[in-house]
């Protein structure tokens, strides 16, 4: 355990180091790091343009990837992903909506003396918050959450946030639709510290949060009867599960945009170097996402320089293939083809 | 002493189909139960009620306290439950199986012992399985899958053995040796087994006491050649057969008289 | 002269003048030929067709169109993206006039089909939205009001062009967001512009015509002006988000302008304007009233 998570890692270490050493400009390290606090372009690009989604990566990419784990545990699917709560539509929906009705506004945290943050990712929230009460509600049968049900709900909101977006796209200017194509594709672009500081206690929160339940995943993944059979309290521990990776997803997809695949790929994909016992595919899990996302942000940066591809593309592009793929594996095992 | 398990008035309905009628019965520890009856006659609801996994009208007492001032975690090391048809859609090893039965013997945040360890491997070894450890599940047959989940449940090291047709899936030979492996344990270890069986003869060779329900309610509760009466089979399941002994052991066993 | 003769002689001027004015639609109506209900599918096409002084031809607009004011009153039928099939027949029109790059061409073909006439004009780059103001002007038969209308474009951006022409090339970025950051790439009329206006885009080389920015390339083209266009005038927004890249010069040395103007955002005849204020804030030096006594800096250097 210990030495499968150390050699991750240290990769996850060295990848964020050369993921803000590359990029579509050169830059030159030893300026960089001579002058850092000045006016230094090269300081700038470090430091300031590059450093910050690295390690926003890192954290997304690592959040994102934990949040599928503990999700196709508690839905009893390999096959789930983030996507499917419904939670990161409603984000989505959420942070569009500030997007056009109150791009401008800005909340000062603390009186200020901490920054502001502008309402967009603060309406995302809210949209995630909502989404998780209102497929929580749906699917609800007699006090208990039933995975079932869950993926149904989530599903099936999630289609109906996506017909909203689909309008709302419709009407916006083009300088809105631009804005809407980040929550709807992602980006790592931040060059605020403070938020990736947020993100980052909020994210290990909720990580080591699941990594103690790792055993109960274990459990509940026998089947909801097994489980009950076994000591595990179900019932609590899918709602708790629940809660947590929607709260999670929410914050995440409030700074980020949508970024997907990751939940659904990087599981699988630790399942198979690590097995499936979730007290080690947790911590594997968080580090290797946390690798992927950094590379994709880095091919989204360099691809079509100059111009920046939204994150959400890369994963795509890779996670797409991928799930074809899983699917092809999964028919051939049932069916023996 | 307090019997093993003690209901009174059981009663359950799922939606407004009553599957369980005022079912009062008690079992003592060490005994062997087998419970026997048609597709829905409530074996199946019966043992989930028994095993905390359904709550119930009725009263449910394991060793004098009533189920429900159980917690999980304490039920989980009283007694065990071998399932008909589990749904494991990830892929564990056979050995990462059984451990999981120790779940409740060890801290949630620890890691197994030594013990855990041993005991698991005692598991897989009593059900003929040690060779099947580093398979994954999904790799092994119906039966081998059966004998895997049974040592996790000896795993539990539970008090009581609680089975929902154990043989459905295995061939005769295996068949026979996990009843015999039930009876062993019974007899060695006072491990209190109740079961929901479909072979009438087989229930009748292994379990000293039988159940017989239908519809609902406990239509007799005795030895096999209490329960095994040429009428009960016709009022029960709607077939004639003749009852004849055992040549090795005198119990009851029964020929279909088909229509022909 | 004689106060009477004075007076007759201004009552004389003023009765021409009335008689003129009074004859002038007079000779407009009797003259009125081209299409007299039009119907405009983008707000640059709606500016052009009042300058030309057509305006009162419209008969359904998007509801983008707001200038000139008159536009605003204008029946709507739909947006600039989105126009409703069903609203534009029903204004029965003898000439609808789109644009290529916004225009869906099935909805295009769909007016076509059902007999209505209609254009698409092309506005990719500065010489494409002069000719399509002549073509316009022809297609309302009034060519001549097309072509003093483009000549006298021409003749603003002449005058810009020669005002900058001394001095050296400033790498400019051109922003119609902040968050995200959308800039003004290659292949676009506005990358034309700033380099009309004595600029150089910095994401000029890409071949799409709108790009998100990544923060590090900007840093690392340095720009010396950044224009912030169309986005409402948020100052503090744009501080909070420049503040922590000072090396960038046009940053360090407050050379950051809003640009809330839609002169320059919608390809049509007030771009001449346009030019010119853009202009202005890369080349302030080259124009006498903003050129900064304090800087002191001359309208020339060596061209780079």
């Amino acid at each position: 355990m210990l030495l499968v998570n150390g050699v991750l890692l240290a990769l996850l270490l060295l990848s964020m180091l050369a993921c803000a050493l590359f990029g579509p400009v050169r830059l030159d390290l030893s300026q960089a790091l001579q002058n850092p606090f000045s006016a230094n372009p090269d300081a700038e690009i470090f430091f300031r343009a590059r450093l910050p989604r690295v390690l926003l990566g890192a954290a997304i990419g690592g959040g994102m990837a934990v949040c599928g784990v503990a999700l196709q545990a508690l839905l009893g699917n390999p096959l789930a992903c983030p996507q499917m709560l419904g939670v990161s539509g409603g984000a989505s929906l959420g942070g569009i909506l500030g997007l056009i009705f109150f791009p401008h506004w800005l909340l000062p945290i603390a009186g200020g003396l901490l920054g502001e943050i502008s309402w967009a990712p603060l309406a995302a929230f809210v949209g995630a918050l909502i989404s998780m009460v209102l497929v929580y509600r749906f699917s609800l049968f007699h006090g208990r959450l039933h995975p079932y049900h869950l993926l149904l709900s989530g599903v099936i909101f999630n289609s109906f946030i996506a017909a909203l977006i689909m309008f709302l796209n419709s009407i916006v200017d083009f300088y809105q639709a631009q804005g809407l194509l980040f929550w709807l594709m992602g980006s790592l672009s931040t060059r605020a510290y403070l938020t990736v500081a947020f993100i980052w206690g909020y994210i290990v929160i909720g990580f080591l949060w699941l990594w103690a339940k790792g055993l109960s995943l274990n459990l509940i993944t026998m089947g909801e009867e097994a489980a009950l059979q076994l000591g595990v309290e179900t019932a609590a521990l899918q709602r708790q599960v629940f809660i947590a990776s929607s709260l999670m997803i929410g914050a995440m997809v409030s700074v980020s945009g949508m970024i997907g695949f990751i939940g659904l790929m990087i599981p699988h994909v630790m399942r198979l170097i690590v097995g499936s016992d979730h007290r080690l595919l947790l911590p594997a899990s968080f580090l290797a996402g946390g690798i992927f996302l950094c590379w994709a942000d880095t091919l989204a940066r360099i691809v079509l320089a100059p111009a920046e591809l939204p994150v959400g593309i890369i994963t795509a592009f890779f996670g797409g293939p991928f799930f074809l793929y899983m699917l092809y594996r999964e028919g051939r095992r049932k069916f023996a083809l | 002493m307090n019997p093993a398990i003690q209901t009174r008035e059981l009663s359950f309905s799922y939606r407004d189909r009553a599957v369980l009628h005022q079912v009062s019965f008690s079992v003592e520890s060490g005994e062997m139960l087998g419970m026997l009856g048609p597709n829905g006659s409530g074996k199946t609801t019966l043992l989930k009620i028994l095993s905390a996994v359904l709550p119930s009208h009725g009263e449910v007492h394991l060793k004098g306290k009533r189920i429900e001032s159980y917690g999980r975690r304490e039920l989980s090391r009283l007694f065990a439950v071998v399932q008909q048809e589990p749904q494991i859609n990830f892929p564990y090893t056979a050995a990462e199986i059984v451990l999981m039965g120790r779940a409740s013997h060890h801290g949630t945040l620890a890691l197994e012992s030594q013990k855990d360890l041993e005991v698991a491997r005692a598991s897989l070894a009593l059900t003929d399985s040690l060779a099947l450890a580093d398979r994954y599940l999904h790799e092994l047959s119906g039966g081998e899958k059966q004998r895997v989940l049974i040592a996790r449940a000896l795993a539990q090291e539970p008090e009581i053995l609680l089975l929902d047709e154990p043989s459905a899936f295995l061939d005769l030979k295996h068949q026979v040796q996990v009843f015999e492996l039930l009876r062993r344990l019974n007899r060695e270890r006072g491990l209190t087994v109740v079961a929901a069986l479909h072979d009438l003869n087989l229930a009748a060779l292994f379990f000293p006491r039988l159940m017989m329900l239908r519809e609902g309610a406990i239509y007799s509760d005795g030895s096999p050649s209490e329960v095994l009466t040429e009428k009960t089979i016709e009022d029960v399941y709607g077939i004639r057969v003749r009852i004849e002994s055992n040549f090795a052991n005198g119990t009851p066993q029964l020929s279909i008289c088909p229509s022909l | 002269m004689s106060w009477r003769a004075k007076i007759t002689t201004i009552w004389f001027l003023l009765l021409h003048l009335v008689a003129l004015g009074a004859s002038v639609p007079s000779v407009r109506a009797a003259a009125a030929r081209g299409p007299k209900r039009i119907v405009s599918l983008a707000p640059s096409v709606t500016e052009t067709i009042f300058a030309l002084g057509f305006g009162e031809r419209l008969v359904g607009v998007t509801t983008y169109c707001d200038y000139p004011a008159a536009a605003k009153q204008l029946p709507k039928i739909g947006t600039f993206t989105n126009p409703s099939l069903e609203a534009i027949v029903a204004k029965r029109p003898d000439l609808v006039i789109g644009v290529n790059s916004a225009t869906d061409p099935t909805t295009a073909r769909e007016i076509e089909r059902l007999g209505l006439k209609i254009r698409l004009i092309s506005q990719a780059a500065v010489g494409d939205i002069l000719q399509s103001i002549v073509n316009i002007a022809k297609l309302l038969e009034a060519s001549e009001a097309g072509t003093t209308l483009t000549r006298n474009i021409e003749a603003q951006i002449e005058q810009v062009k020669t005002r900058v022409a001394p001095a050296p090339r400033r790498p400019t970025l051109l922003a119609v967001g902040l968050r995200p950051l959308v800039a003004v790439g290659g292949k676009n009329y506005l990358d034309e512009l700033i380099y009309l206006a004595g600029g150089e885009n910095i994401a000029g080389g890409a071949t799409q015509p709108w790009l998100n920015l990544p923060d590090e390339y900007i840093v690392a083209k340095a720009p010396q002006v950044i224009i912030e266009a169309g986005m409402g005038s948020d100052r503090g927004q744009s501080a909070r988000h420049w503040r922590d890249l000072q090396s960038i010069p046009a940053v360090r040395e407050r050379h950051v302008y809003a640009y809330p103007s839609d002169k320059i955002l919608r390809p049509g005849p007030r771009i001449g304007e346009g030019l010119e204020e853009i202009a202005r804030m890369i080349h302030p030096e080259c124009f006498a009233q903003t050129a900064r006594a304090d800087k002191g800096t001359r309208c020339e250097g060596p061209r780079s």
